[in-house]
């Protein structure tokens, strides 16, 4: 059956480039709702599985193609509707937000830093109890420090920074200016990492971290 | 800065087979990266949707459920490109 795939959103400038195509080489088109452009393909539901990872990458692609030139607000994928219209409804419903968050975030990206035991250093269960939770308070006590480092080091560079723990480490999300993600990588590459952690760097990506909830959750009319 | 993006298809965990695309002049980003950020990040419509990835069905319901079904699912692809190294 075929749906409508969306892609992301962005305010429409004139000089914006748009890709042809994206997921299953399927023409990308552009709906307007004012300042607000969504692009979206008409898709063979469901994907096949083989072709699943590659159906990620397209869809990256094209959010990555208008995203190296405006602020985004990208839909994850597998944000299918109906059709055309039932997009075209959901586009009028919440174009003020989309509009708003994209006006707030327009001139920035988001970084990340992922924090995670060394490996073979993660907290093992194969001792007793006693070493077990010594080691996990030293990796947890580690984590702080370079989450607080981090912080530091970063100074001016972040707009906003959200920390989010998981069961296997820390997700730093920092928001800095478009044009400054080097800065960020230097800054980041200053702080040591203890020999009980990995650090990974990556980014620019776009802004979804800091989405307004009305944006990232929008109540869609009709959904289970 | 002369560096070139390269979308390795297996990449972090060491006993993936990286695959490699690259363009010139533009970042590196990983599969994982990318499975992470267009399941993870962004707009979610909720609603119900079950896909079926590399033979694991993968639920589709909203924020929690998305980010404990990226491992799964990446486990599946793991399968899956094991299986076929051994066909």
């Amino acid at each position: 059956m075929i749906r409508a795939l969306a892609y992301c959103g962005f305010c429409h400038r004139p000089e914006i480039s748009l890709p042809a195509t994206g997921v299953q080489s399927a023409t990308v088109q552009a709906m307007g709702e004012g300042e607000l452009r969504l692009l979206w393909s008409e898709v063979e539901w469901p994907f096949a599985a083989e072709r699943m990872q590659r159906s990620a990458v397209e869809f990256h692609e094209v959010v990555h193609h208008v995203f190296r030139q405006a602020a985004v607000v990208p839909f994850r994928l597998l944000s299918l509707f109906d059709d055309e219209s039932t997009l075209a409804r959901f586009a009028a419903e919440h174009a003020r937000a989309f509009v708003d968050d994209l006006e707030r975030l327009k001139d920035c990206v988001q970084m990340e830093c992922v924090i995670y035991p060394a490996p073979g250093r993660g907290a093992r269960d194969d001792g007793s109890g006693t070493a077990y939770l010594q080691e996990k308070a030293a990796l947890l006590r580690a984590q702080d420090e370079q989450v607080n480092a981090l912080r530091s080091s970063l100074g001016g560079l972040a707009r906003e920074v959200r920390v989010r723990e998981g069961k296997n480490g820390v997700r730093i999300f920092v928001l800095t200016e478009r044009g400054q993600e080097a800065e960020f990588r230097s800054a980041v590459e200053r702080v040591p990492v203890s020999e009980l952690l990995s650090r990974r760097t990556s980014g620019p990506w776009p802004a979804a971290e800091f989405l307004s909830e009305r944006v990232r959750a929008p109540h869609v009319a009709g959904a289970k | 800065m002369g560096r070139g993006r390269h979308i390795r298809l297996f990449p972090m965990p060491t006993d993936f087979e990286p695959v490699t695309l690259s363009r010139p002049g533009e970042d590196e980003v990983s599969l994982l990266d990318i499975l992470d950020h267009v399941l993870n990040a962004g707009v979610v419509i909720h609603g119900s949707v079950i896909i079926s990835l590399a033979g694991v069905d993968l639920v589709y319901l909203g924020l929690n459920v998305v980010l404990t079904s990226v491992e799964t699912a990446l486990r599946g692809i793991r399968a899956e490109e094991e299986k076929r190294r051994l066909e």
